[in-house]
C-alpha cells in the first residue's frame, strides 16, 4: 500500500493517478481518499487502518496544522485523523508527501 | 526561467525571493505588486515591503488583476508578489475574473515568462492549517491550490521557505552556491 498525504488541494489524487498510471474512474476502484474523515467515527483505529491498507493507495489530507479547534468534536476528529495517519504510514510500503503537486518520498521509493 | 517560492505567513519567503532576484543578475528588476491598499494595515504592509526593496534597483509595477496586461522590459528579472493576493483579487474583486481566476493568473504568468529573463513568483501556503473551512474561503483555497500546483508544474525550481531557509521540492541546484 502507498500512503499519500499532504495539505488541502495540493494535488494528492493527481499524484496517485500518475503513480498508478490511471484515470479518475480507475482511481475510485484502486484508491481511497479523504480518509481523515473516517477516523472520528471509529473507536478502533488499528482495525480501520488495516481495512484501508487493503487498497493500493490510501490518501489523507493533513489536518493537524493550525490552531487546535475549540469545538471538542472537531478536536477529537483531528486527533483521530493524525493518529490514523501514523498507523497508515507504519503499514505502508511507501509514504509520499505532496506539496504543490510535487511528491516527496518519506518512506520507501518511487 | 521560472522559480516558485512558497511558504507560510512571515516565513521569510519575500526576503528569500529578493535574494534570488539579486542572484539572478544585474538586468532591469521589476517588482509586480498585487496588494490593493484598502486599509491602514495593508498600507503598513506595503510600506514594509517597500523598505525591504529599497536600494535594490526595483521598478515597481502595480497589478491587482489581469496579470496578462502587465508589460515588463525584455530580459528583465521580475518578482511577482504574491499569487495568493492576486488570486484573492481575481476571485473576490469586481474587476476580477471570478471562477476563471486560475486560468487568468496562469495566462498572466506565461505572458510574463515570454517577456522577461527570470521570473520569480511568490505564493502563500494557506492549505496547511487544517481543513475547517467552508463557502467562499474553501472555494478560494481550492482555486489557489490549483494555481500553486500548476505553477509548480511550470516552474524550473520550486522552493518552500521555512524560517527563512529554502527547502527545494524541485530543481534548486542553480541557486546552491548561495542557499
Amino acid at each position: 500500500m502507498t500512503f499519500i498525504v499532504g495539505p488541502l488541494f495540493s494535488g494528492k489524487r493527481r499524484v496517485a493517478m500518475e503513480l498508478l498510471g490511471c484515470g479518475e474512474e480507475a482511481l475510485a476502484r484502486r484508491a481511497v481518499w479523504d480518509v481523515q474523515e473516517l477516523a472520528a467515527a471509529r473507536s478502533d483505529l488499528e482495525a480501520l487502518a488495516a481495512e484501508l491498507a487493503a487498497h493500493e493507495v490510501v490518501i489523507a489530507t493533513e489536518v493537524g496544522g493550525g490552531v487546535v479547534p475549540a469545538d471538542p468534536a472537531q478536536r477529537m476528529a483531528r486527533e483521530a485523523a493524525g493518529r490514523l495517519n501514523c498507523l497508515l504510514a507504519e503499514r505502508a510500503d511507501r509514504v509520499i508527501r505532496v506539496f504543490c503537486g510535487l511528491p516527496t518520498v518519506l518512506k520507501g521509493a518511487l | 526561467m521560472l522559480t516558485l517560492v512558497i511558504g507560510g505567513a512571515a516565513s521569510g519567503k519575500s526576503e528569500y525571493a529578493e535574494r534570488l532576484v539579486l542572484h539572478a543578475g544585474d538586468g532591469p528588476r521589476v517588482y509586480i505588486a498585487t496588494m490593493e491598499p484598502f486599509d491602514e494595515e495593508s498600507l503598513q504592509r506595503i510600506e514594509k515591503h517597500r523598505r525591504m526593496r529599497a536600494g535594490k534597483g526595483f521598478q515597481t509595477l502595480e497589478c491587482y488583476t489581469d496579470l496578462a496586461s502587465a508589460q515588463v522590459p525584455s530580459g528583465s528579472t521580475v518578482l511577482l508578489e504574491c499569487v495568493s493576493n492576486l488570486c484573492a483579487n481575481e476571485v473576490f474583486s469586481p474587476a476580477g475574473s471570478g471562477d476563471a481566476a486560475a486560468q487568468s493568473i496562469l495566462r498572466g504568468v506565461e505572458h510574463l515568462q515570454r517577456q522577461c529573463g527570470e521570473l520569480i513568483v511568490v505564493s502563500n501556503d494557506l492549505a496547511s492549517g487544517g481543513s475547517l473551512y467552508e463557502g467562499d474561503t474553501l472555494r478560494y483555497l481550492e482555486i489557489l491550490g490549483t494555481v500553486n500546483q500548476e505553477l509548480a508544474a511550470l516552474a524550473d525550481d520550486v522552493c518552500e521557505v521555512v524560517c527563512g531557509l529554502p527547502c527545494w521540492h524541485k530543481g534548486g541546484t542553480r541557486f546552491a552556491d548561495f542557499s
